[in-house]
C-alpha cells in the first residue's frame, strides 16, 4: 500500500505521527542555543617556545625557522606566521576550516618532538595551544568604587572572579585595573650608601625577620609542649622597627633608610569608566561553550554577586556579545513569521479557501520543526545561517502541497468523494512531485560538501533546505491528502463576506490568466524578435557585473566600537592617560551616540591573561565604546568610526590608531591586506610606508596600519668584561644589582587572612628618574668594596629592532587598509593594485594581497565551481525524467536570467555581492528550474493529448501561470521582508533577500515568456525533421518500387 | 442469467460495490486497473503521463430480473458525476457449470 493510500485510511495514525514530530520539533526548538554563525571550531595552533636572552634575530635564525620548516610539512596547513621577539617565538599555525584540530595537534606534537634535539640547548622544550575566534571575550564589566580602591582586587577576585569562573563553560575571568596590594619599602640610596647597606642586605634581613619557626617539641612532666617562635609581621608597618644594620655602634633601623607603604603594585594597566577610575573585568569563554548560554547564567548570578559587595563598588556592562546576538537572532525571527503570514495570504488569495490554505499551511511548521530535531541532533545552533535557511524554506515547502491539493480539489469538483479523490489525485501527481524535489536535492545535497569557510556557511543550508524540501514532500503526500479527504467537501460554498472580498481578486486573476495567453500568443509568433531583445538584456547585465561591488561578510552593525591608539613608544603612562581622557571628554561631547567610554592604559600584570595577550604598553590606550542600539541612532557604525578616525587623525601626537567594529570575528570590517615579503628590513619598512602613504590618499579607504612594530628605545648597560674581573665581579651579579634597585627585590611575603603579599624592596620612585642613578649604583664584590655602574661600563639608550614576522617561512610586513563606508572590498583591491603597479618594486621584495580578500576569493571560488557542478547535476536529473536532451536543456535558460536580476537588484539597490548574495543565488538555480519544469511538464502533456505545438504552448503556459505564480509570489514575498528589514544584524540577510527577490522575479518574467517560446521553437524543429525523415523514406520508397 | 461489464473510473470502486450489495448480487470478478477510454465523449484512462487516470473493471453474472434495477442504479451513479465515467454493457451467458 503507498504511503498516502495508507495514511488517507489511517487518518488518526498519520496525525498522531506528524502530532509526534511536532512535539519533537518543540522540544528541540527549546533545547536549541543561540549563536550568531555555525560553530567554526578552532583552526589555529599556536606554539611558544622561550629561549631566554637571545635577540629577536637569534630567535628567528635558531628557533623560528627550524621549527617553521619541520611544522611545514603538517596536513592541511593553510599558513605558517612567527613571531620572533627577544627571548620567544610564537609560531602560528593556521589550518583549514572544518578538520579536527585534535589530530593536527597530534601532527603538530609528533613534528616537534622531531626537531626537538636541533633546537639549542638553552631554549625550552615548545609548548602548544589550541586558538580561535572564540578566545574573543564574551561579557566586559567595569567596575567603580571609591573607599575600596585599595583593597579592590581582592575584593573583585573573592567575590566575584571566583563565584564567576565556577559557572559551567566559563573560560578564565581576569580583573584588569584593580591593583593588587604589595608592601613597598622604598630606600634612599645617599642613606644607603653612607651606612653601607644595600638593598640585597636589607631584603634579606627582611626575609629573616619575618618568618614563623617550629622549634621542636618540650616535655614538661606530664605533657608535651611544642615551640614556636612567631615573627610574621602582624602590620607591614612593624618593619619599620626591624634592625637592618649597625654604623659606629648604633643600631640602624629601617625606618632610618627607607620608607614603608603598605600600598598597590606600582605598574598595572589602569581602567577608567566613562571617565572616572575603576576596573575592569573580562570574561572569556571556553571553547565550543555557548555565548548566550553562558552570559545568561553569568547575569543570573550577577545580582548575588553585587549583593555581596561593599556598597561604594558598582558593577556595570560594557560590551555583552550574548546582547547583540539575542538581538540579531529575535530581529530575524520576526522577519520569518512575517514570511510565514506573508505566504499564507498568497496562498489564500489564489485558492480562495480557507480549509484549502489551512491544509497547505500546515506543511510549514511541520517541515520547520523537523528541521530543528536536525539542529539539535547535530548539535548545531539557532543562528543567522539556519534561520536564513529556514525563511527561504518557507516559500518552497508549501509548493509540493499545492499541487497535490490542486489536483485533489479538481478530482473532487469532477464528482469524486473527497477521500477516493485524495488518494488517486495524490497518486497521479506523486511522481511529478517527487521528481521536482529530487532536483531540489541535487542544489541543495552538494552544498554540504563545501569545505573552508563557506563550507560552514553553506553545509548548514544545504542539510536544511534538503531535510525541509523531503519532509515538505513527505507531508504533501500523507499529510495533505489526509487532511484534504476528512476536511474538503463535496460542494463547497463560500461564506458571503468572504465571497464579496474574494470576487474582485477572482476576476482579476482570470483577466490576468487572458492577458497571459494573449501575450504568449504573440510572443509565439514573434520568436525572433523576443529572443533577440531577451539576449540583448542578458548580455547588457552582464556589463553590470563591473558596476557591482563585491564584500565578504557585510559589516555588522553591533552598537559597538574598539579602537586602539598608539602614542609614539616610551610615552609615560600619566601623559597617556591624561590624553586619553581628554579624548573620552571630547567623545563624550561629540557623540551623543556613545553610552559607554571605557579605556585602558599601562601595562598589565601576569594575572590578566586577556590583557597579556592582547598588545599593551604604557604608550597603548585601548578603547571600548558602547553605542546606542541601531535602530535608536541616525548615524551607523561605520559612519561613526569614519568620524572618529577623522578626528584622531587631526592629532600629532598620536603615531597610530586602529578603530574597529565589533569585537573581531565575522561581521567587522573588511580590510585588504598587502604582505610585503622581504628579507631587508630597511627596504621593506620603506617599501611599506609608501604604500602607506599612497593608500591614505586613496578614496575608500579609511585607515592604513603597517603591521611591524617601531623601534623600541631602551636603556641598555654595556658592561666591560675586564673591568667586571679587574673587580671580581660577573655580569650577572651587576645586571642583577641594577634589576633590585629598579624592579625590586622580592624580601618576603606579609600575611594577612591567609592571603600573600609581596614585600617588594627598591629605590624610592623620585631615584628611580635619571640615568645617573643607575651610573651611580654601587655594586659590592666579596671583598665588601663597592664599585660604581659607570666604572663597570657605559648606560647607553638604543634602539632595539621589532618582532620579527615570518608568513610562510619569509619574513613579511602587512599593510592593511581599511575598507571606508560606502566603499567596497573590490574597489579597494583594485585601487591597491594600481598603486603597487605604479610603485616601483625591488627584485628582493615580493607581495601578495591578502585578508579578507584572499578568503573571499578562496569562497566564491569554491562557489562558482559548486554552482557549475549543480548546474550539471540538475541537467542529469532533469533529462532521465523527461528522457530528453533537449527539453532540460530548454529549462537551464532561465538560469542565467535569475542572474540578470540578481545583477540588475544589486546594481539598483547598491548591494554588494557577498557570501550571503552567493547563498541567494545557489538557492535560486533550484526554483527557477522548477517553474521551467512545471511549464515545459505540462506542455508536454498537453502535446501527448494530441495538441499541435502552438496550442500546447498557449495551454500549458495559461494553465500553469497560476500555480507558477503563486510559488514565485510565495518565495519571492518571504523574501522582501528580508531584502527589506532594519533590524540588528539585518546588513546580514538584506543582500539574501535581495537577490533571491530580484532573481526570482526577473527569471519567472522570462520563463512565462522564454521558455514556451524555445520549447516551441525545438519542439517546430522536431517535428519538420521527423515530416523530412518521413518524406524521404516515402520518397525512397517509391524509388525502389 | 446476464453477464454485465461494468467500466468505471477507479474513485468508482466502493460505489460500485454498494450498489452490488443493495441488489443483493453476490459474485463478481474485478480488475483494479485496466485502460480505456470512451467511444463518444471523456478523457481516456491509460495511466500513462498525458492521461494519469486509469479505470477499474468488474463483470458479474446476474439473473435476468436484477439486470434493469443494477442497471439503472448504476446509470444513476454515472450522472451524478459524469465526468468520471462509467459504463455497463449486458451480454448474455450461453452456460453455466
Amino acid at each position: 500500500m503507498s504511503i498516502y493510500q495508507s495514511s488517507v485510511k489511517k487518518p488518526i495514525t498519520t496525525a498522531l505521527i506528524y502530532v509526534a514530530i511536532a512535539i519533537i520539533g518543540i522540544f528541540s526548538l527549546t533545547k536549541l542555543s543561540v549563536d550568531l554563525f555555525p560553530d567554526m571550531g578552532e583552526n589555529t595552533i599556536m606554539v611558544f617556545t622561550t629561549y631566554p636572552g637571545a635577540s629577536a634575530a637569534d630567535i628567528e635564525n635558531n628557533i623560528s625557522k627550524p621549527l617553521e620548516n619541520i611544522l611545514n610539512s603538517v596536513s592541511d596547513l593553510k599558513h605558517i606566521t612567527s613571531n620572533s621577539k627577544e627571548n620567544y617565538s610564537i609560531i602560528f599555525l593556521e589550518f583549514e576550516y572544518g578538520i579536527d584540530i585534535d589530530e593536527a595537534t597530534n601532527d603538530v606534537r609528533d613534528k616537534l618532538d622531531m626537531v626537538s634535539s636541533a633546537l639549542p640547548d638553552d631554549a625550552n622544550a615548545p609548548f602548544l595551544f589550541k586558538f580561535s575566534a572564540e578566545d574573543i571575550p564574551i561579557i566586559m564589566l567595569s567596575v567603580q568604587s571609591k573607599e575600596s580602591t585599595n583593597a579592590l582586587y581582592k575584593i573583585l577576585d573573592d567575590k566575584v572572579a571566583s563565584p564567576l569562573s565556577r559557572i559551567g563553560g566559563v573560560g578564565t575571568v581576569s580583573i584588569s585595573g584593580a591593583p593588587q596590594r604589595e608592601v613597598q619599602v622604598y630606600c634612599d640610596p645617599y642613606k644607603l650608601e653612607a651606612y653601607g647597606l644595600t638593598i640585597e642586605g636589607i631584603a634579606s634581613v627582611i626575609g629573616f625577620e619575618n618568618r614563623n619557626l617550629p622549634l621542636g617539641t618540650m616535655d614538661v612532666g606530664s605533657e608535651t609542649y611544642s615551640m614556636r617562635v612567631e615573627g610574621e609581621f602582624k602590620d607591614a608597618y612593624q618593619m619599620n622597627n626591624i634592625v637592618v644594620g649597625s654604623f659606629n655602634g648604633k643600631n640602624i633601623y629601617l625606618r632610618d633608610v627607607a620608607q614603608v607603604k603598605d600600598t598597590v603594585q606600582e605598574r598595572i594597566q589602569e581602567v577608567y569608566n566613562n571617565g572616572v577610575r575603576g576596573a575592569m573585568i573580562i570574561i572569556q569563554k571556553q571553547t565550543g561553550a555557548n555565548t548566550v548560554d553562558i552570559a545568561n547564567k553569568v547575569f543570573e548570578k550577577l545580582p548575588d554577586i553585587k549583593k555581596s559587595l561593599p556598597s561604594d563598588v558598582k558593577i556595570d556592562i560594557i560590551a555583552d556579545n550574548s546582547e547583540s546576538i539575542n538581538n540579531t537572532i529575535d530581529s530575524l525571527i520576526e522577519t520569518i513569521l512575517i514570511v510565514l503570514i506573508l505566504v499564507v495570504v498568497v496562498v489564500l488569495i489564489f485558492l480562495g479557501r480557507w480549509r484549502a490554505t489551512f491544509i497547505v499551511a500546515i506543511v510549514i511548521p511541520v517541515s520547520l520543526v523537523a528541521s530543528f530535531i536536525y539542529l539539535l541532533v547535530t548539535g548545531n545552533s539557532l543562528n543567522i545561517i539556519s534561520l536564513s535557511s529556514l525563511s527561504i524554506a518557507i516559500g518552497m515547502v508549501v509548493d509540493d502541497a499545492i499541487v497535490v491539493l490542486e489536483n485533489i480539489t479538481t478530482h473532487i469538483e469532477r464528482g469524486s468523494k473527497p477521500k477516493s479523490a485524495a488518494i488517486f489525485a495524490t497518486s497521479e501527481v506523486s511522481l511529478s512531485v517527487i521528481a521536482t524535489t529530487l532536483v531540489l536535492l541535487c542544489v541543495y545535497v552538494p552544498l554540504t560538501m563545501i569545505t573552508g569557510v563557506a563550507g560552514i556557511m553553506f553545509q548548514q543550508l544545504g542539510w536544511i533546505v534538503s531535510i525541509v524540501c523531503t519532509v515538505s514532500t513527505i507531508a504533501a503526500l500523507s499529510l495533505t491528502p489526509m487532511l484534504s479527504s476528512v476536511m474538503l467537501k463535496n460542494n463547497p460554498s463560500r461564506g458571503m463576506i468572504f465571497g464579496a472580498i474574494y470576487r474582485p481578486i477572482e476576476k482579476t486573476l482570470n483577466a490576468l490568466d487572458r492577458g497571459y495567453s494573449h501575450i504568449l500568443r504573440w510572443c509565439v509568433r514573434h520568436k525572433t524578435v523576443v529572443i533577440t531583445v531577451l539576449l540583448a538584456v542578458f548580455f547588457a547585465s552582464l556589463s553590470l557585473m563591473k558596476v557591482i561591488p563585491t564584500e565578504f561578510f557585510p559589516t555588522m552593525d553591533q552598537a559597538r566600537l574598539s579602537m586602539k591608539v598608539k602614542l609614539p613608544i616610551g610615552t609615560r603612562v600619566e601623559y597617556s592617560r591624561a590624553f586619553a581622557m581628554d579624548l573620552t571628554n571630547r567623545f563624550k561631547a561629540e557623540y551623543p551616540e556613545i553610552t559607554m567610554c571605557n579605556f585602558s592604559v599601562g601595562q598589565p600584570d601576569e594575572d590578566n591573561t586577556f590583557g597579556m595577550l592582547s598588545e599593551n604598553g604604557s604608550h597603548i590606550i585601548s578603547f571600548n565604546l558602547r553605542l546606542l542600539k541601531k535602530t535608536e541612532r541616525e548615524r551607523s557604525i561605520s559612519e561613526i568610526s569614519d568620524a572618529l578616525r577623522k578626528d584622531l587623525s587631526e592629532y600629532s601626537e598620536i603615531r597610530t590608531y586602529t578603530v574597529s567594529t565589533g569585537m573581531g570575528g565575522m561581521g567587522g570590517q573588511s580590510s585588504v591586506d598587502v604582505e610585503i615579503y622581504g628579507y631587508d628590513f630597511d627596504l621593506t619598512d620603506k617599501f611599506s610606508n609608501d604604500l602607506r602613504l599612497r593608500m591614505e590618499q586613496v578614496k575608500g579607504c579609511s585607515e592604513v596600519t603597517i603591521s611591524r612594530e617601531e623601534y623600541t628605545p631602551e636603556i641598555q648597560i654595556d658592561f666591560d668584561r675586564e673591568k667586571l674581573a679587574e673587580n671580581g665581579l660577573n655580569l650577572t651579579t651587576a645586571g642583577t644589582y641594577v634589576r633590585n634597585r629598579f624592579n625590586g627585590s622580592l624580601a618576603s611575603y606579609y600575611r594577612e587572612d591567609g592571603e600573600e603579599y609581596n614585600i617588594r624592596v627598591r629605590y624610592a620612585p623620585e631615584f628611580r628618574e635619571s640615568i645617573e642613578t643607575i651610573e651611580n649604583i654601587l655594586v659590592y664584590n666579596s671583598q665588601g668594596i663597592g664599585i660604581r655602574i659607570k666604572d663597570l661600563g657605559n648606560v647607553v639608550e638604543r634602539l632595539t629592532p621589532p618582532t620579527i614576522v615570518r608568513k610562510d617561512r619569509e619574513r613579511m610586513v602587512k599593510v592593511s587598509c581599511i575598507v571606508a563606508k560606502d566603499a567596497v572590498l573590490s574597489e579597494l583591491v583594485a585601487a591597491t593594485q594600481e598603486q603597487l603597479d605604479q610603485m616601483d618594486i625591488p627584485s628582493e621584495i615580493s607581495y601578495d594581497i591578502g585578508g579578507t580578500w584572499e578568503e573571499q576569493q578562496e569562497s566564491f571560488g569554491d562557489i562558482i565551481t559548486l554552482m557549475f557542478l549543480i548546474v550539471i547535476l540538475v541537467y542529469i536529473v532533469m533529462a532521465s525524467q523527461f528522457e530528453s536532451f533537449t527539453y532540460p536543456f530548454v529549462i537551464m535558460f532561465s538560469i542565467p536570467f535569475a542572474f540578470t536580476g540578481v545583477f540588475v537588484g544589486l546594481a539598483i539597490t547598491k548591494t554588494a555581492l557577498g557570501i550571503m548574495a552567493l547563498i541567494g543565488a545557489m538557492m535560486l538555480i533550484g526554483i527557477v528550474v522548477k517553474n521551467g519544469i512545471v511549464l515545459i511538464d505540462y506542455t508536454i502533456l498537453c502535446r501527448e493529448r494530441g495538441m499541435n505545438v502552438r496550442d500546447a504552448v498557449v495551454a500549458a503556459g495559461r494553465s500553469r501561470l497560476r500555480p507558477i505564480l503563486m510559488t514565485t509570489l510565495t518565495t519571492v514575498l518571504g523574501m522582501v521582508p528580508m531584502a527589506m528589514d532594519k533590524g540588528e544584524g539585518a546588513e546580514m540577510w538584506n543582500s539574501l533577500g535581495m537577490t533571491v527577490a530580484w532573481g526570482l522575479t526577473f527569471s519567472t518574467l522570462v520563463t512565462l515568456v522564454l521558455i514556451p517560446i524555445l520549447y516551441g521553437a525545438f519542439a517546430e524543429f522536431g517535428e519538420r525533421r521527423k515530416k523530412r525523415i518521413a518524406a524521404k523514406a516515402a520518397k525512397l520508397e517509391i524509388v525502389e518500387k | 442469467m446476464k453477464a454485465v461489464f461494468i467500466s468505471f473510473y477507479q474513485a468508482f470502486y466502493e460505489e460500485v460495490i454498494e450498489i452490488l450489495d443493495q441488489q443483493e448480487i453476490r459474485g463478481f470478478t474485478f480488475w483494479e486497473t485496466v485502460q480505456g477510454r470512451g467511444s463518444n465523449t471523456g478523457e481516456p484512462h491509460y495511466g500513462t503521463h498525458a492521461w494519469p487516470t486509469l479505470n477499474s473493471a468488474m463483470m458479474t453474472f446476474v439473473a435476468d430480473e436484477k439486470v434493469q434495477p443494477l442497471l439503472k442504479a448504476l446509470h444513476k451513479l454515472d450522472v451524478s458525476a459524469e465526468q468520471q465515467g462509467l459504463r455497463a454493457f449486458v451480454m448474455n451467458v450461453e452456460e453455466t457449470m
